[in-house]
């Protein structure tokens, strides 16, 4: 139900229907039948959270159960967020229209550090104190936090009540449950927190307590009241058995993705040593190709989308990927749906599957071979050869594709002028392999490539390792720019303080909440949005505070230093990643697990080996 | 194959609905209706749909046309309870048919509009002053910059008519190919006009016509 005096606006911001609700797909029900009302909040605008399959999930999860009632809620555009404050209009859910405030629970999704001021900005839109230690002793509304931020939930640990570690199908109804029991029985705030600390997986913040060495190291992480000394992630082990919505809400206006996914997997075989998905969605689990189609099917069929896209870490690793795409195509052919793969891999990347991709819509390609060199590769374990870069470029000119993107990060691990080079070396070959084909196709040829500044992140081998200060970035963009020769080859090489604020985030301690709340006192949010990134008032947060953004991003960090978030279990050992480091440094690979285990430990959630 | 024109409603929410966004949510709902739908030919194929003529944002219908093509002929009820099970709030389909004019026909429509202005205690004769001047000038933005024009010429009054606290205003705009006007030009143009702040509590399409004020089929 829209209110009136939101409505009263809709005319004068940019797309109105991003808050008006009122979607096919869209789940209402009546609230005197509801015991637990949830309002799952994304901290970006509609446009980027609609497009997010997790929400999705989690969603039609809770509202599967009668009496909980799951909601959206989304950041507002600047232009809504100056009506809203004028307007006294308090942020509200789009199903019912209601302020969240009242909520049992604003549960965030935390995908990127880049959001975490739209969290403190959302939470004041609600009228719901920022602050966790300042929303006294009623049990509601609980803010709880999950998604891959999670795993170092530090920086962001004053705002919530708790954090729901790795995947929410199961834990997040035991958590709701609990609550309506507990509600019911009329426990505080903290009653229910020391409770829940108990669930495997829900760490609560405040039962924690940290100590520093002189130096700024975390000295030591102690629990409070019974807490576990360490909280490990939540698993789904059976990837046929767990819940997967056949209907989602349908946005009038275009996201950012405009489709349906169906999850094909979950975890990745390659242990790309910069990845940190790669490491926190451990162990492998795949669907059946019987399960991946029914899904496929049913989402295209209640929604009407007529493009489906097979989604994971890496779509071209599931071992019947073949038969999953001889099947759908079956129905997606006939239906008029487009089948898109977002996450193909260079090395297995066939010809038969690029055939199957292609007879339904041709469209660039794009490529990650992340460094430029062999040797830079290994380093990361990017296990990509400048060979197979070449086959599948070649593949991909004889299927009739001329444009070709190639992703690459800078300032990795070891990293040398001559990979920087070797970047550049790299799209020339590309270049060459279409100008020496007798039979290329007709159009322009353009190699585009991108580098990204390199942010190590927790829980991968990298974790220990210093981000490039930017001044070596800049002077690295010259070298490369420098060894581009061909006018075929598009070079955009951002560099922004946006790396340097998020190497921060992700790998602070509890510390930098105050720098973060100080930066959103002084204006920032939706920092993700170039237009909207303020550096200096960033810089000026930290000076406040008394700490240095280096000492967070640019510092070397030993093996034997304690993380932030050494406290937290993603079940990949420390052992194994101070193990993968080392064998980093030494440029050696290691196989996909498919091939060898690795032994990261993370396969003891199954009880059996991965493969 | 056949090719059917709806006429459909658009009210409540899903006036909110872009042009460019009701084309993709009317193709799913077609989608998703069930009903066999034609695609065009080529290399990309299609759903094939058409509007004849665009609702701006924020104005509710109750005569919006929109073609399309079934590969098969259906009867008009199935074929409008399909539609109307697979579409959103605020849209609904009301008849079908067989067109039998040309997008290029539409030569204007009919609004009715609901205004209030709780600080003008004659709100009737304000409009009726704004309406009898000799020409009402809005700024129009071209390419090379603002350009000012008349619209007076190009309107047809209709009604006017006070009911409690609101006035209801029912006017003739030109639509179609050979010019087309806004009725949010009009209300803007209104309120710029009066000192106190008027409301449009609602604008609503009400007709759509070819020659001679046929009505458009």
């Amino acid at each position: 139900m829209l209110n009136p005096a939101i409505e009263a606006h809709l005319l004068d911001v940019q797309k109105p229907s991003r808050y008006t609700g009122g979607e096919i797909g869209q789940i209402v029900k009546d609230k005197s039948d509801i015991a637990v009302r949830f309002a799952f909040c994304f901290p970006d605008i509609y446009d980027v959270g609609m497009s997010h399959l997790g929400m999705k999930i989690l969603y039609s999860l809770i509202n599967e159960r009668e009496n909980y009632w799951c909601e959206r809620v989304f950041a507002p555009w600047p232009d809504m967020e100056e009506i809203m404050r004028q307007e006294h209009i308090l942020l509200y859910a789009l199903e019912s229209g209601d302020e969240i405030r009242n909520f049992d629970f604003i549960g965030f999704t935390l995908q990127y550090e880049m959001s975490y001021t739209n969290i403190l900005n959302m939470l004041d839109l609600a009228g719901v104190p920022v602050l966790q230690k300042d929303r006294g002793e009623q049990i509601f509304p609980l803010v709880v936090g999950g998604g891959p931020c999670a795993c170092n939930p530090e920086p962001i640990a004053d705002f919530f009540d708790l954090f729901i570690l790795g995947e929410g199908e199961e834990v997040n109804l035991e958590l709701m449950d609990l609550y309506h029991k507990m509600h019911q029985e009329h426990a505080s705030r903290s009653e229910f927190l020391k409770a829940a600390a108990q669930i495997e997986g829900i760490y609560v913040p405040s039962l924690y307590e940290t100590a520093y060495h002189p130096d700024g190291t975390v000295k030591s992480i102690t629990p409070l009241e019974h807490a576990p000394e360490k909280i490990t992630k939540r698993v789904i082990t059976d990837m046929n058995q767990v819940y997967y919505p056949e209907q989602v809400v349908i946005p009038f206006i275009e996201p950012i993705h405009d489709r349906v996914s169906v999850e094909v997997l979950r975890g990745c075989i390659r242990g790309c040593r910069f990845c940190q998905a790669g490491f926190l969605y451990r162990p492998f689990r795949e669907k059946s190709a019987e399960t991946v189609c029914r899904q496929g099917v049913a989402l295209c069929e209640n929604s009407g989308y007529d493009e489906l896209s097979l989604s994971s870490l890496s779509t071209s690793d599931h071992s019947q990927i073949e038969q999953i795409l001889d099947k759908l195509l079956e129905y997606t052919e006939q239906e008029h749906v487009n089948l898109s793969l977002p996450s193909l891999r260079i090395d297995n990347f066939s010809k038969s599957v690029l055939d199957k991709v292609t007879t339904i819509r041709k469209s660039g390609l794009t490529f990650a071979p992340e460094a430029g060199t062999q040797r830079l590769r290994d380093v990361i374990n990017k296990n990509v050869t400048e060979e197979e870069v070449m086959r599948t470029c070649k593949i991909a000119f004889e299927g009739g594709y001329t444009t070709v993107k190639l992703y690459f990060m800078m300032g990795l691990p070891t990293e040398t002028d001559e990979d920087i080079i070797g970047i550049a070396d790299l799209a020339q070959k590309v270049v060459n392999l279409f100008y020496d084909m007798p039979d290329r196709a007709k159009g322009k040829l353009q190699v585009s490539i991108s580098t990204a500044t390199f942010v190590p992140k927790p829980f991968t081998p990298f974790e220990f390792e210093p981000q490039t200060e930017k001044a070596e970035i800049l002077r690295k963009q010259q070298i490369l720019k420098k060894a581009i020769k061909s006018k075929k080859i598009k070079a955009s090489m951002h560099i922004s303080d946006v790396s340097q604020m998020e190497a921060v985030l992700a790998r602070g301690d509890r510390r930098i909440c105050s720098v973060i709340y100080d930066a959103w006192k002084s204006g920032c949010k939706l920092d993700s949005w170039e237009e909207f990134f303020d550096a200096s008032r960033w810089y000026a947060a930290f000076e406040k505070n008394h700490l240095d953004p280096s000492f967070y991003a640019n510092r070397t960090r030993s093996y034997e230093e304690l993380m932030p978030w050494d406290h937290i279990d993603y079940l990949v050992s420390k052992k194994f990643l101070i193990w993968e480091n080392q064998k980093a440094h030494a440029a050696q690979t290691t196989p996909p697990c498919r091939e060898y285990c690795a032994g990261c430990g993370a396969n003891q959630c199954l009880g059996r080996p991965c493969f | 194959m056949k090719d059917y024109r709806i006429i459909f409603e658009k009210k409540g929410i899903s006036k909110y609905i872009s042009h460019l966004d009701l084309n993709r949510c009317m193709i799913r709902a077609i989608r998703r209706s069930g009903l066999p739908a034609w695609y065009t030919e080529g290399f990309h194929p299609h759903l094939y749909l058409m509007f004849p003529l665009a609702l701006s944002l924020g104005t509710e219908s109750i005569c919006e046309v929109m073609d399309f093509r079934l590969t098969e002929e259906l009867p008009p009820e199935e074929i409008l309870e399909k539609l109307n099970s697979a579409l959103p709030d605020g849209l609904h389909a009301v008849s079908v048919g067989e067109p039998h004019m040309q997008a290029t026909d539409i030569t204007a429509a009919e609004y009715l509009v609901k205004l209030s202005a709780p600080e003008i205690p004659d709100l009737k004769s304000v409009l009726e002053n704004f309406l009898n001047q000799p020409e009402i000038l809005i700024q129009k933005k071209t390419k090379k910059g603002l350009k000012e024009i008349d619209i007076k010429p190009m309107l047809t009054i209709k009604n006017i008519d006070m009911q409690e606290q609101n006035l209801f205003l029912t006017a003739i705009l030109p639509a179609g190919n050979d010019g087309n006007l806004n009725i949010n030009v009009l209300t803007d143009a209104f309120q710029n006009y009066a000192d106190k702040p008027i409301f449009i509590k609602s604008a609503c399409r009400t007709k759509i016509f070819s020659e001679n004020y046929q009505d458009f089929f």
